[in-house]
């Protein structure tokens, strides 16, 4: 290791580490490192960042000439500056010189200017000492800033306390791409927002008291799917017959006419002029003395009428075929084309109450479909067709399986549901897979595609009230019940409902008195007493006590968590809602604080289905997921990644992590693995063989296989991308932020983009290697750009790749070269060789998810004054191999978890 | 008397006057014609995010002054050239954040002003304006936010926020998403009577009484940064209140009548931004507000205009496609402010004098070109802040934009000390 100069006074040995360890300062595979010092600073916080005394040097050669003792062009002075970078406005004075050097306007162009690699070296050391700054500087001192509920844990928690979901689309969105949705000083409030509480809250409540007092009662409705599809067919293939009559008898009659002594002249330059195309003759039957018009023959012009005529050829010989399906009587086969038989649809009707009701369908795989045509898509109809989820056909012609999907409707939701085969809507930008499967299909027999999937029928059921939600209704119908025979007044039933949705807290007697005067004047304005007592509830639904996770503390002062609040600060944390009956009880019997008893609830939690509630908000965040929403993908280039298969990439990495979760393996998995949680979509799309099935599951992958592990997953891959070409720099820079724990500063303002080379031929990693001309670049991208040259073997979608076929490349220099070496580190020849080296420092990965950890559970961004928690953490982890819930175990144990 | 009832009782009576084309508010009486009329200052400002085609967008620095020669992306404006000028020089200093094309170009605050927090902003200048040019309309300002479904969480080009505002704390406003929401706030009747709707009213203060009397409980034993936090929600409810006590003042006149069209439910990228712009005009028509700002959509205008790279490729254009790319989305939003000023020079007052008169439009973004934040690009319009216009200014590199937002709001009769970070006016653009 190179010197670096370290300041710590006091500091434990644990933040001393993980300062260093932060910046990638210490894994010689990688990185020399960075000369950037830390230290405590005199401003409060733990932690200061400080520029090497090697800079004075730098200033002394190219600056101070000009910013020195004598003259201070443009009033900075750079000979007696601090090197300290403690305060706001020392940061501000070095973001100053940072930019200025950045934008190329220092040293000026007539002066002295340094060399590449020196030049690099202090814009690197500078950057990083202002990203030090700047997290010291804005270090949270350990504080949590008290937090409203976040839009997902708000839905959660009205679920929970009224057993119905309602959509909550319509509140702002959280969080950014900075935080996580979980810290507190980035949920804001608004006007809007609390109007819209109310009106959700109203919502909720209504379609919860309705649920609760109904009958009991299960509907369901059975839909034979040849019903439809069957007349729909006779009678398109009726319709194209009889528009061909009529055009034939149309265009004979034209042609008559045309042999008129009269037209023959006019006629045989019309036939001269339509040559290559003999049927735009009839477009100009006007000038044919006494032929007949298209309207005679029920078309409304003549265009149409060639038109419609034209697509005898699409519907007449496909309808023909279609009646001859050994199975078309009793059952629909999905189609692909523009035909009536493209879905099988079912609905809900509006009279039905709300709730969760199961959509079923008996389905088969044709013998004629390929493969990766075995799949359908569960569509909701209205107000727009989206796809819901995608399903792969295990059924046979002889022994069709029954699928069955859980649907959960509103009550002004959608209530339309259909199938249709994969990727049938085709993808934003027009075209999708099944577009392409028709386009080649009809130019083979010109009759169309086989058929790859057959409905044999649909049907709904419901509401099914799970569990739960049963006992919430019959709580609340309970209540009900006893306010309307008068055993319980207004005020009683809002305080025994306050005492509910505020989590165990007390109600303030002033805020009841007041919501109950709210109540009377309701039913002086002549609301129905059951009526009059929402508008108080859907209050107490948008009042701070519900709305933030509320824990008292006295200014400056840290204390112990109460039970309750631990209680609730665990199922926020774990389930994204309140606490339930059991956390509840152990809070008020004082067991909670028990180290095994709240171990085996962080099991139970972990363990119960709603941690998926934790995990897929968290990986997504943690990732940075949302990225692959980004960009639309070229569906010509890459027509297998369609909309289901993009969702299933996505849904790998939540797979996988609570695969992992589950089965308390090592973090390390994400690194490199020999197997992958994969189903059967995504299976075929990475071409592993014999995996059938929508669950994901571990599949055992072969030697050979790029998959397993973070780097070789298609969604992680993609975000590298921007739909059409990867991104070498975009994936390095994500695997020096998450894998490596070594995040690039951000890209700086001002720096001159490099345009030289736009226009030539270059491969990508020709392009790339323009970032070395210039300092600016250099300083960061001889970090970030290695790494993604080694992954450059998967293709923008994420599918293994030997070529690089970017348009204009040279046909010699497409082989693609994934070597390279990391910055003043190891070399690699392949992608293998990569995530070799980077398994190799499990503990990077380590630190980056405890540190997401933390941010995201105590909800707060994570400081400096974090480090000894997270060193606490790891080592505890550490011990048990990083195993996932070791992390979440130590987490919850510490004394920060604990603590307002 | 109470100068607030008697302008009250003045609207009941004069409810049907208000809906006449570009009248009748009451900061102007042309009633009482003792004094000489005085037309309402309005304000507009237009952020587009993502920044121009640095090559095609801005004039030649060494044409300064009037008649100089429009570049290409702005050519469309070529009709109204002796009615804006384009200012260069002008940048946040505190701006580090680039693709953050928003979040600071009202305001010019300093993101890690506050120790222990890594975000913080201040006032924007819409609201600085709207404090004192908003009191006399029934909505003191109204904001308006793209509809791209990406915004918030990505951005798109304009960094955090919910709107172009942030409000005197520095927090962010929310904005209304679609012209259909705005229409109906302005527009769409209320279908109660004047009775039921004060009783509503009072009862809406009940409501508030009543969750401000929880959030005083809570406020007890709270630490200072969750005190902070929870000043937010007073905040929102106080604003609240302030909008019932506009309510309560407008009870008695009817909401104007539309003179446009109800738009459609569902608009994106261009189209929005032409019907936001067509309402912004009815509601100074109506005066129903006289501040707007408007955080345009940036996708789903890539979107509408057919184009195929991606938002933030574009930005970073090099020679070629992406160039093109972001040449054709300069055009659009040139043409589309060209058609705002179309209408707005279209609506004549009532002493014949256009709505852009006394208008004053603001158009530009925080985010120069490609990464840079130096030389936002600005275009103001309008005769509202008095300022010279069918000029080209160039002024020192790095003058705080903050100088020209100060500029701004002394023009429309605000009486600033400072506006952010500026150290001064614009005396370049003063007439």
């Amino acid at each position: 290791m190179e010197i670096i100069k370290v300041v710590a006074n006091g500091v434990h040995p644990g933040v001393l580490g993980w300062v260093v360890w932060s910046l990638g300062l210490c894994g010689a595979a990688f990185a020399e490192p960075t000369a950037v010092a830390a230290s405590q600073s005199n401003s409060g916080s733990v932690v200061a960042a400080e520029m090497p005394e090697k800079s004075r040097a730098f200033f002394k050669t190219y600056c101070t000439e000009c910013h020195g003792e004598e003259k201070q062009k443009g009033k900075v002075r750079l000979d007696d500056i601090s090197l300290r970078v403690d305060t706001l406005k020392k940061a501000d004075e070095w973001a100053k010189i940072l930019n200025s050097i950045n934008s190329g306007e220092m040293p000026p162009e007539d002066a002295k200017q340094p060399e590449n690699n020196a030049k690099a070296d202090f814009l690197e050391a500078l950057s990083q000492t202002m990203v030090v700054a700047r997290k010291a500087l804005s270090d949270q001192g350990g504080n949590i800033t008290m937090r409203r509920l976040n839009r997902r844990e708000y839905q959660n928690t009205l679920r929970d306390l009224l057993g119905v979901e309602i959509n909550v689309g319509t509140l702002p969105a959280d969080g950014s791409s900075e935080s996580f949705d979980t810290v507190g000083s980035a949920l804001f409030m608004s006007p809007d927002q609390f109007m819209l509480y109310r009106q959700l809250g109203k919502k909720a409540l209504d379609q919860s008291f309705e649920s609760a007092v109904r009958k009991m009662e299960v509907h369901k409705t059975h839909i034979e799917a040849e019903a439809e599809t069957i007349p729909a067919v006779e009678r398109q293939i009726a319709e194209f017959v009889s528009i061909r009559k009529r055009h034939t008898k149309w265009t004979r009659q034209v042609d008559v006419a045309a042999l008129l002594p009269d037209n023959v002249k006019m006629a045989g330059e019309i036939r001269e002029k339509t040559k290559a195309n003999p049927e735009k003759f009839y477009l100009e039957w006007e000038k044919i003395k006494g032929a007949p018009g298209p309207k005679e023959f029920g078309f409304p012009d003549a265009i149409d009428a060639n038109m419609m005529n034209g697509r005898w050829d699409q519907y007449v010989p496909q309808g023909a075929d279609y009646l001859t399906l050994p199975k078309a009587k009793t059952g629909t086969y999905l189609g692909v084309a523009q035909l009536h038989h493209r879905w099988v649809s079912v609905s809900v009707p509006k009279n039905w109450p709300a709730g969760e009701y199961k959509v079923r369908a008996r389905l088969a795989a044709t013998a004629e479909g390929a493969e990766e045509r075995r799949f359908v898509d569960f569509l909701s109809d209205y107000p727009s067709s989206q796809v819901l989820s995608t399903h792969q056909v295990t059924g046979t012609m002889e022994q069709p399986q029954t699928l069955e999907i859980p649907v959960y409707i509103e009550r002004d939701g959608a209530r339309r549901f259909k199938f249709g085969e994969k990727s049938i809507l085709g993808n934003p930008d027009g075209k999708g897979f099944a577009d392409q499967v028709f386009a080649a299909g009809y130019k083979a027999n010109h009759i169309g595609p086989e058929y790859a999937v057959w409905v044999d029928w649909v049907e709904v059921e419901g509401p099914i009230v799970p569990a739960r939600d049963a006992k919430v209704f019959a709580q609340i119908r309970g209540q009900i019940e006893r306010f309307q025979k008068g055993e319980c007044g207004a005020r009683q039933f809002l305080s025994e409902f306050a005492g509910r949705a505020l989590r165990g807290r007390s109600v303030d007697s002033e805020f009841i008195d007041r919501l109950c005067g709210i109540y009377e004047t309701r039913v002086k304005e002549g609301d129905k007493p059951l009526e009059a007592i929402k508008a108080p509830l859907a209050l107490l639904l948008s009042s701070p006590s519900f709305l933030y996770l509320v824990e008292p503390a006295e200014p400056g002062k840290s204390r112990a968590l109460t039970d309750l609040e631990l209680a609730t600060r665990l199922s926020f944390f774990l389930w994204s809602t309140p606490p339930d009956e059991e956390l509840l009880k152990l809070a008020g019997d004082g067991q909670l604080q028990k180290p095994e008893i709240l171990a085996q609830q962080v099991d139970r939690l972990l363990g119960d289905a709603r941690s998926e509630r934790f995990v897929r908000p968290f990986v997504l965040q943690w990732l940075g997921l949302s990225r692959l929403d980004f960009f639309q993908f070229n569906s010509r280039l890459y027509p297998d990644f369609d909309l289901p298969t993009k969702a299933a990439a996505k849904e790998e990495v939540y797979e996988t992590f609570t695969h992992l979760l589950k089965k308390q393996a090592s973090l390390n998995k994400l690194l490199k693995s020999d197997s992958a949680v994969l189903n059967g979509l995504l299976a075929t799309y990475y071409k592993v063989p014999g995996v059938v099935g929508d669950e994901f599951r571990e599949v055992s992958l072969p030697a050979n296989s790029p998959r397993g592990g973070l780097l070789g997953m298609a969604a992680i891959l993609a975000m590298g991308s921007n739909g059409e070409q990867t991104s070498p720099v975009e994936r390095g820079a994500w695997v020096m932020r998450k894998v490596l724990h070594d995040p690039p500063p951000p890209a700086p303002p001002n720096v001159p983009q490099l345009n030289r080379l736009a226009s030539k031929p270059l491969t990508t990693r020709e392009r790339i290697a323009q970032h070395q001309e210039d300092a600016q670049c250099t300083q960061c991208h001889r970090k970030i750009d290695p790494v993604g040259f080694g992954l450059e073997n998967f293709d923008a979608a994420g599918r293994w790749r030997e070529l690089d076929l970017r348009p204009g490349v040279p046909q010699q220099r497409r082989a693609i070269d994934a070597s390279g070496v990391f910055f003043k580190g190891a070399s690699f020849n392949n992608f293998f060789e990569m995530r070799d080296l980077v398994a190799a420092k499990p503990e990077r990965l380590a630190q980056g998810f405890t540190e997401a950890l933390i941010e995201y559970g105590l909800g707060r961004s994570f400081g400096f004054s974090d480090a000894a928690l997270a060193a606490e953490v790891l080592e505890r982890a550490g011990k048990k191999d990083f195993a996932v819930p070791e992390f979440i175990h130590a987490l919850v144990a510490s004394k920060a978890f604990h603590s307002k | 008397m109470n100068p607030n009832l008697s302008r009250r009782h003045f609207l009941r009576a004069a409810s049907s006057v208000i809906a006449l084309p570009a009248l009748e508010s009451f900061g102007f009486r042309t009633f009482a014609s003792e004094k000489p009329i005085v037309r309402p200052k309005r304000m507009i400002f237009l952020g587009f995010g993502f920044g121009v085609t640095k090559e095609t967008w801005f004039p030649d620095v060494n044409q300064v002054g009037a008649g100089y020669t429009l570049p290409e992306g702005l050519v469309p404006l070529a009709r109204h050239q002796q009615d804006f000028c384009v200012i260069q020089g002008l940048s946040n200093r505190y701006s580090q954040d680039a693709h953050w094309g928003s979040t600071f170009w009202l305001t010019g605050a300093n993101r890690f002003a506050e120790p222990g927090q890594s975000f913080h902003n201040t006032i924007s200048v819409d609201q600085a304006a709207a404090a004192k040019i908003g009191q006399d309309t029934r909505f003191a300002s109204i904001q308006l936010n793209g509809g791209d479904p990406g915004l918030v969480e990505h951005h798109q080009g304009h960094g955090p926020g919910l709107s172009l505002a942030w409000d005197a704390g520095g927090k962010p406003v929310a904005g209304l998403n679609s012209p259909a929401l705005l229409f109906h706030r302005m527009f769409s009747p209320d279908t109660m009577s004047l009775e039921q709707r004060q009783a509503m009213l009072a009862q809406e203060r009940s409501v508030l009484d009543a969750v401000m009397s929880d959030a005083k409980t809570l406020q007890r034993g709270l630490t200072r940064t969750d005190t902070d936090k929870l000043n937010e929600y007073f905040q929102s409810i106080r604003e609240i209140e302030t909008r019932l006590a506009k309510d309560e003042q407008w009870l008695g006149v009817a909401k104007p009548k539309a003179p446009v069209d109800e738009p459609p439910a569902k608009l994106h990228g261009k189209e929005e931004i032409r019907l936001m712009y067509d309402l912004m005009v009815a509601a100074f028509q109506t005066d129903s507000t006289r501040v707007f700002t408007y955080r345009q959509p940036t996708e789903s205008l890539v979107a509408s205009l057919g184009l195929k790279v991606g938002l933030h490729d574009m930005s970073h254009y090099a020679p070629g496609e992406r160039m093109e790319a972001s040449q054709v989305r300069d055009r659009a939003h040139s043409e589309l402010l060209a058609g705002l000023l179309d209408r707005l020079k279209g609506v004549r007052e009532a002493d014949g004098s256009s709505l852009l008169e006394h208008t004053c439009v603001a158009y530009g973004s925080n985010l120069s070109t490609v990464h840079n934040l130096e030389n936002c690009p600005t275009l103001i319009a309008g005769g509202g802040a008095g300022i010279k216009l069918g000029q080209h200014l160039v002024l020192p590199k790095n003058t705080p934009l903050c100088n020209l937002w100060l500029t701004l709001l002394r023009g429309v009769g605000v009486e600033a000390e400072r506006h952010g970070d500026s150290s001064g006016v614009v005396k370049e653009i003063m007439v």
